[in-house]
């Protein structure tokens, strides 16, 4: 095993965040410390990555990734414990940064490749395959301002990837460029992983972290949670991003909450054969299981199933009471209700819950009880997008 | 951001130790700040020179206004001062010398002055200017102020050669004295420096730093003798005018072309101290706070 490029030894980082930044209180802050908070975006992490590694980094927003990044980077050192890197680090610059809007593509690999540290010759020599590469060539002598933001991170990768370093550090960037540049993207950095080039990779595009990485690790409010291979990563991170506590309770037919009348007792979320489901594939079946317990007698309880996406912005409902006979339960009994449903989506992280309602009369309903909302990841055919897989078949006819 | 070693091959890849680092704390020791910036001088002048290029992007004159917008300055300057108003008596009274030429005169105290007053103002900002750069990747962040110092210079130089054409036109004769506008050049850029290193460290901390520098500034354009000489103000501030950061490249600017006043010895002491002061508290600065500025951007 070759030695460690990148050593993280207890390493933490703190902000500093002051309540009243004025300066009159700025200068008198140096003699006291009052009014301020500290924040801690990482503590207590401990990391080694060796050469030629991928390494992926997950977590919510605010988990430390980025922190993290900055450190590997050598932009920010850390407040307590040490940060060894043994390479030169070529951060991937994302769009605009270190870009002249206008200066020419062309000028700007110069002023690019400079700052990543190439020398003028080697810029030269590298040039006709940084643009090949970007797929730039027609576009080259047009200042970058009237590039697209797809043009901007191709170029940016090419002159980052040509620039040969160590230690390549990608910062969810790759979203941006279309799906044959991201293919493209895969390919060299799989071609420099095998030179011996470490990758790290942080995303919240889940898909392009297992396509990229073999190795994952969770950050979780700035704690190192999970450290091992990227598939079972990506299920601890979505075990963290089930919130347990979160109801249901805005589900959009609803028109009261009764408590006491109903519990969950337990909800899994499986394949149709069991097997815990982190990973799907557009078109695989989704079993949710939930146990309720009846506190009270229930008249004809049914249940709904809510799908939404992480952001919460979409939802997807339907409910038993069409489907199912739903006998009445009595104070006491547990049921085990079903829902098994297709995955008809494209790619992204989604969340399921069930809920128990009854009827209060012809024309509304209660909720009763709702499930933990579980988390899965789908991988979505290629090339859909929106809001379902529609699975359309498409043919096409000769006019006469 | 040391020059690149050649691609390994088809070998196992040997990482380019010398450019790694170990952080634990927040500041960069003094010594490897410089040799780290002394190291990429190449990326300072690249940057500088794209800066000054792009500045004229998208004009249909392009280069040209960089050399148009000081000589714009320059004849105006000439036409008032030979032509229209006659304010120059009371410092050729001063200064003497039969073809004294107070367009001359002033225009040699505008190419220090309006360097200084276009570029420290830039180069005190650069740190936070620059924070999308700053913060994705590592570079010594001295580099920036010194970035913005060293694109005045392009402007600068073209200034000098206005210089040295008003002086052979209006003095019509310039001596081996016009080389002291090397020196004269040296000294300006390096209080500059010392200016911007030093400020730009304090921006990153104290916002009001960008203010209190346009403040000073327009007091400052009066108390440095551009149009006017250390000869004409009342002795009991001479010294300290003499003092000013910018008095010593004014008076060396002077003396290569229409003669320095009497004062010029304090007035360069002056404003090499400046440098050595501002230099090394910037510097400390820096020094300090090198990795951990972007926490602040």
């Amino acid at each position: 095993m070759s030695e460690p490029v990148v050593t993280l030894c207890d390493a933490g980082k703190r902000y500093i965040k002051y309540d009243d930044p004025a300066m009159v209180f700025g200068a008198l802050r140096l003699l006291h410390r009052g009014g301020r908070s500290d924040l801690w975006a990482v503590r207590h992490l401990d990391l080694e990555v060796r050469s030629g590694e991928s390494v992926g980094i997950l977590g919510r927003n605010g988990a430390g990734k980025s922190t993290l990044l900055q450190m590997l980077a050598g932009v920010t050192a850390p407040s307590e414990g040490s940060v060894r890197v043994g390479g030169r680090v070529s951060p991937l610059i994302s769009v605009g940064v270190g870009f002249h809007p206008e200066l020419s593509g062309r000028e700007n690999v110069f002023v690019n490749g400079t700052i990543l540290g190439m020398s003028r010759q080697t810029i030269e020599r590298r040039f006709d395959d940084i643009v090949g590469f970007a797929e730039l060539e027609r576009f080259i002598d047009t200042p970058v301002k009237f590039y697209s933001s797809g043009m901007f991170v191709r170029l940016g990768f090419s002159v980052a990837i040509e620039a040969d370093p160590d230690i390549l550090l990608v910062d969810e960037i790759l979203a941006v460029g279309d799906f044959a540049f991201q293919l493209k993207c895969y390919e060299r950095m799989q071609a420099i992983r095998a030179r011996g080039t470490t990758v790290v990779v942080v995303s919240h595009n889940l898909g392009a972290l297992r396509t990229f990485c073999d190795r994952g690790i969770v950050l979780d409010r700035g704690r190192g949670v999970f450290d091992g291979k990227m598939f079972d990563a990506i299920g601890v991170h979505h075990d963290l991003m089930t919130v347990r506590e979160e109801s249901a309770a805005d589900d959009p037919t609803t028109t009261a909450r009764e408590e006491g009348i109903a519990e969950v007792v337990d909800a899994v979320l499986t394949t149709v054969d069991g097997q815990p489901a982190a990973h799907i594939r557009a078109g695989d079946e989704l079993l949710l299981t939930m146990d309720v317990r009846a506190l009270r007698d229930i008249d004809r309880p049914f249940v709904g199933l809510l799908l939404r996406t992480t952001d919460r912005d979409i939802c997807v409902y339907s409910d038993s009471t069409i489907a199912m006979e739903s006998p009445s339960l009595h104070a006491g009994q547990v049921r085990t209700y079903r829902a098994r449903f297709p995955v008809a989506l494209p790619t992204g992280s989604y969340s399921a819950s069930m809920t128990v309602h009854r009827h209060v009369d012809d024309y509304r309903h209660a909720l009763l009880a709702s499930s933990p909302v579980v988390s899965f990841y789908v991988t979505g055919r290629p090339l859909v997008g929106g809001l379902a897989d529609l699975r359309a078949s498409f043919t096409a006819g000769v006019e006469v | 951001m040391t020059t690149m070693p050649e691609p390994a091959g088809a070998g196992p890849r040997v990482p380019d130790t010398s450019a790694g680092f170990e952080l634990f704390g927040p500041g960069t020791p003094v010594r490897a700040l410089l040799t780290t910036t002394w190291r990429t001088r190449a990326v300072l002048f690249v940057l500088a020179r794209k800066d000054f290029v792009a500045r004229y992007r998208r004009t249909s004159l392009g280069l040209l206004w960089a050399l148009a917008l000081p000589l714009v300055q320059a004849v105006v300057l000439a036409a008032v001062f030979t032509r229209v108003v006659h304010v120059g008596s009371a410092v050729r009274h001063a200064q003497g010398g039969p073809g004294f030429s107070y367009a001359v005169f002033v225009y040699a105290g505008i190419v220090g002055w309006s360097y200084f007053s276009s570029t420290m103002p830039a180069a005190s900002t650069a740190v936070v200017d620059n924070s999308g750069l700053a913060g994705k990747i590592y570079f010594p962040r001295l580099m920036l102020p010194l970035l913005a110092v060293a694109t005045g210079i392009y402007p600068l130089l073209i200034s000098l050669g206005l210089l040295l054409g008003m002086a052979l036109l209006l003095q019509h004769s310039v001596g081996p004295e016009f080389l002291l506008v090397l020196p004269a050049t040296v000294l300006t850029v390096a209080v500059t420096a010392g200016f911007g290193v030093a400020l730009s460290a304090l921006h990153v901390y104290f916002r009001d730093v960008r203010f209190v520098v346009q403040a000073v500034m327009s007091v400052l354009f009066y108390a440095t003798p551009v149009i006017y000489s250390l000869a004409n103000v009342p002795s009991s501030v001479r010294l300290l005018l003499a003092l000013g950061p910018m008095a010593g490249p004014v008076e060396l600017f002077r003396m290569a072309t229409v003669g320095a006043d009497s004062a010029w010895p304090q007035a360069v002491a002056g404003g090499c101290g400046w440098f050595v002061v501002l230099g090394a508290i910037g510097v400390w600065l820096h020094s300090r706070f090198d990795r951990v500025f972007v926490d602040r951007l």
